[in-house]
């Protein structure tokens, strides 16, 4: 084509381009006719429940109307809706009290999330190839419950299995009757940063296997291990107001806050000492501190059973003494002995411990000694202390008995991998074991040996790609949703809260499809409720009312929670049978890898924004800025600048990270807030198949993580993996900071 | 792309170059309403304006109607009218009714109206709206300048400064 031609062609489809677009093409849309009275312009406020992590906050729904594409009968058009178009924290809540983090904020937008699945999917391609075809819903669970009963007429229904997020909620109380209904064996629980060691070490020290609950808002004195409680930790928004309140809410008293951690996380960035020990010696550090205050007699040195079953306590833990505790920690003896008399002195006091400090091979240890520590000054069940909070036991309010059980996914997988018979069938329910555990678990080469996977994600992630049969749950703005925190409050609540809108899509509530399947199997599994929100009603209606004009249900739907005192027969027995009959002492940490040839501790942590990578479709989370290195949208690797100078890496320079495991790519952050052998990475970037925002985005750094595990739990040790850092060239156009440099850079290069 | 997933993503752009030019000049289309409406019909019958624009002593927005208020009513009155059934055969299909919108300011006019504060302020409808019992199909009969509103504001020593209407 000549030069006129073209010019020619361009003018004439230009002008008709732009007449043929004249008009206003919206008006034109046919409209529906909408489901429900809505009145234009005017916001209701409703209850909901936040499904972001174990917290359970309580929030408000702002809903309004809004016009939604539809497509019905092959008809595209416009139909007005009630749509909840912002959440809040539920200013009466007993575990936020008004508050919700930046995470809760951006769970709306789950709900509108352009590559949400919209109705049930069948493979069509090969495993893990992303093609897939409608199916009708009839179909899928027709065809869900032939493989079943095909399996009950073989005698072989330990072949299913269930792989679900742990918790106490009643979904996983239904979940669990269905499994134990069916003859499967118990549901495989999976959450790469988990409190088990956290568990194990309560119930050994303080008879209770559970999370525990500070009162931050009247302690004086504050020692953190590594718990990261104002970010990504436990309860955050409980820990964030109870925070505000030590440090602001008193007046003339403003507590002292000291964290003990090898990278700065963003609560070591609020306290007033950041103390670097060596990884994996934290546990000594606590003894340490208890040793001298029981040398100088300044506490009475009686810590209970909490002491008793800590090796050498009562000989006043001389293998702790100060120079040693320098020696194996890296933290001065003068430090350690002010610290002591700092903590020893002041009340009242509480030691907080959490994240990296268990994730090594003698984890149970480190949480143990904080334990220890604890009961020493005094600070267990006292205010200003730790408490363990009531917890409703869903098991007896819906009216079951039995104690529900969980598998390890590692165990999962190295069964299916052994040659034993592989499961048929797998469901999969909230967790993405494929981008979370370590490669050398295996679970995605597991995953292939079942004949079929069954995934109810609303998102097409690591995991669900591979499944035969996507059944979409509902969002859960759409349906009815439930929490039963273990942590966070001062006395037992359970949040509940009806559907704050119509479902979107042709998408149907997980809870009320495994209890649709458990009726078409031939021999029906008689679950006692036709839908999920008959279980919820039947439990709540065992609750002791908290108002006198209304029952515990009518009265929890409305509010969104039900809380107060819980009789003892509806409250979770978390004890153990017997105390331990062994006393544990320090242990050094196992790594994976040599130090020579992987001079370097790797610290994978939470991210802020997505927490182990369950966020990262969510694009406001991927733009809100890192709290402390600003960087969004990508992955990086903190650095100390010391380490930084002797490798010749500049900030932002790409270097590779190397372990045992395997190697990455990422670029530096030079950060002082960081130990010099120790390097860090957010967790939560590099998904392959996660939704347009997150797929193909940095990388994921649990790749190069060794399968290092705390043996009493089989936790994995995330924290136990050793890597060398070389420096691969110059920045490139992967790192995206907010704020430019670090500040402190900065300021050194004016 | 799955099956079923929506294919757009909200942009706050305008769908196309047509709609952008009319609204950079401020033109608009004269509204195109899906049925014949008799507002002198039902004035007639004494029926209040918020039966059906039911936001409007409540929020920003009055609100057009959905066909499910229309049926409040003709599900048993006036079945016999050829429009009535006309509007019973788009509910029963499923189809709710297009209105287009009469009033309204344009984006670049930065105007937030509210109309709860007027009703409260025993502003007429017709103050604003003409007098609907003499209109079948609702016309722009009153231009909304700010002159109008402003004049207006001042005899009823309203708040005149800019922030009160605009953003």
């Amino acid at each position: 084509m000549d030069r006129r031609s073209f010019i020619k062609l361009t003018a004439v489809t230009g002008t008709s381009a732009a007449l043929a677009s004249c008009g206003n093409p919206e008006n034109q849309l046919i409209r529906f006719v909408p489901a429900e009275d809505i009145v234009p312009g005017i916001a209701v406020w409703k209850p909901g429940v936040c499904p972001l992590c174990q917290a359970g906050c309580g929030l408000t729904v702002r809903v309004m109307d809004a016009d939604a594409d539809v497509v019905r009968n092959g008809q595209a058009g416009l139909v007005r809706i009630a749509a909840a178009k912002k959440l809040e924290g539920a200013s009466d809540h007993p575990v936020n009290h008004g508050g919700l983090c930046a995470r809760g904020q951006a769970a709306i937008q789950i709900t509108y999330h352009p590559d949400r699945i919209t109705q049930p999917l069948k493979r069509s391609g090969d495993r893990g190839s992303g093609r897939f075809e409608a199916i009708s819903w009839d179909d899928a669970l027709g065809d869900l419950a032939r493989r079943l009963d095909a399996l009950e007429t073989a005698g072989n229904q330990r072949a299913v299995a269930f792989l679900t997020r742990p918790g106490a909620g009643f979904r996983q109380t239904l979940i669990d009757q269905f499994v134990s209904r069916f003859g499967a064996p118990a549901p495989v629980a999976y959450e790469l940063f988990g409190d088990d060691v956290q568990r194990q070490a309560n119930a050994l020290s303080f008879g209770r296997h559970q999370v525990q609950t500070l009162d931050l808002a009247n302690t004086r004195y504050l020692l953190g291990f590594g718990a990261d409680f104002l970010g990504t930790w436990n309860s955050p928004v409980a820990q964030g107001a109870g925070y505000g309140a030590m440090r602001q809410g008193r007046l003339g008293v403003r507590g002292v806050f000291v964290q003990v951690e090898a990278r700065m996380s963003q609560t070591g960035a609020n306290a007033d000492e950041w103390v670097a020990a060596r990884p994996g010696t934290e546990g000594v550090l606590a003894l340490g501190l208890a040793h001298v205050m029981m040398a100088e007699k300044l506490v009475p040195d009686s810590a209970g059973r909490a002491g008793a079953i800590v090796a050498g306590w009562s000989d006043g833990l001389v293998d702790y003494a100060p120079d040693r505790v320098e020696r194996s920690t890296g933290v001065p003896a003068a430090r350690v002995e002010r610290l002591a008399r700092e903590f020893a002195a002041t009340r009242p006091a509480a030691a907080i411990v959490g994240g990296p400090p268990l994730a090594h091979s003698n984890g149970l240890f480190t949480a143990l000694a904080v334990n220890a520590l604890n009961a020493l000054v005094g600070s267990v069940d006292q205010p200003g202390g730790m408490s363990f909070m009531p917890q409703l036991d869903t098991v007896a309010a819906a009216g079951l008995t039995g104690s529900p059980a969980r598998q390890t996914i590692e165990r999962f997988a190295a069964d299916a991998l052994s040659g034993r018979p592989a499961p048929d069938v797998v469901f999969i329910d909230g967790v993405n074991p494929v981008f979370t555990a370590p490669p050398a678990w295996r679970v995605r080469e597991a995953l292939d040996q079942a004949a079929f996977v069954v995934s109810f994600g609303s998102f097409l992630d690591e995991t669900s790609v591979l499944a035969d049969l996507v059944l979409p749950d509902h969002s859960f703005l759409e349906s009815w949703s439930e929490a039963v925190p273990e942590a966070g409050a001062g006395v037992a609540v359970a949040s509940v809260a009806p559907p704050v809108m119509r479902p979107l899509y042709d998408t149907r509530a997980t809870g009320d499809v495994l209890l649709d399947i458990g009726r078409r199997l031939r021999r029906p599994l008689e679950l006692p409720w036709q839908t999920f929100d008959e279980m919820l009603a039947a439990s709540f209606s065992a609750l002791p009312s908290a108002t006198a004009d209304a029952d515990a249900w009518t009265d929890a739907q409305a509010k969104g929670v039900w809380s107060g005192p819980l009789p003892p027969r509806l409250a979770r027995q978390t004890g153990l049978a017997s105390p331990a009959r062994r006393t544990f002492s320090f242990e050094a940490p196992r790594f994976d890898g040599d130090a020579q040839q992987y001079p370097f501790h790797f610290l994978p942590y939470p991210s802020t924004a997505f927490l182990d990578g369950s966020l990262a479709h969510l694009p406001w989370l991927q733009e809100m800025p890192d709290p402390l290195t600003s960087a969004m949208w990508s992955s990086w690797i903190e650095i100390n600048p010391a380490t930084a100078a002797r490798l010749r890496i500049g900030d932002g320079d790409v270097v590779e990270v190397a372990s045992s495991q395997g190697a990455l790519q990422a670029a530096a952050v030079i950060t002082p807030g960081i130990a010099p052998d120790v390097v860090a990475m957010p967790m939560g970037q590099g998904h392959r198949t996660f939704t347009r925002y997150a797929s193909g985005r940095g990388v994921n750094p649990i790749e190069i993580v060794a399968a290092v595990t705390e043996p009493a739990t089989g936790a994995l040790a995330w924290a136990a993996t050793r890597v060398r850092v070389s420096r691969l060239g110059p920045p490139d156009s992967r790192l995206v900071r907010f704020a430019g440099g670090m500040r402190e850079e900065t300021e050194e290069r004016r | 792309m799955l099956p079923g997933q929506p294919t757009g993503v909200f942009t706050t752009a305008r769908p196309t170059f047509g709609a952008a030019l009319d609204d950079f000049l401020n033109r608009r289309p004269a509204a195109q309403q899906p049925i014949e409406f008799p507002h002198n019909i039902h004035i007639g019958k004494e029926i209040a304006c918020d039966f059906c624009h039911e936001g409007v002593a409540r929020g920003a927005v009055a609100g057009l109607p959905s066909i499910r208020t229309c049926m409040i009513c003709h599900d048993a009155i006036a079945t016999d009218r050829p429009r009535i059934q006309q509007i019973a055969a788009l509910r029963d299909k499923g189809l709710d009714l297009a209105w287009q919108r009469v009033y309204g300011f344009s984006n670049e006019d930065h105007v937030r109206f509210n109309h709860a504060p007027h009703i409260r302020a025993q502003v007429d409808c017709a103050t604003c709206h003409g007098n609907m019992a003499e209109q079948t199909v609702a016309q722009r009969s009153v231009e909304h300048t700010m002159g109008f509103c402003v004049n207006c504001h001042n005899e009823r020593r309203a708040p005149v400064d800019c922030l009160a209407c605009h953003f």
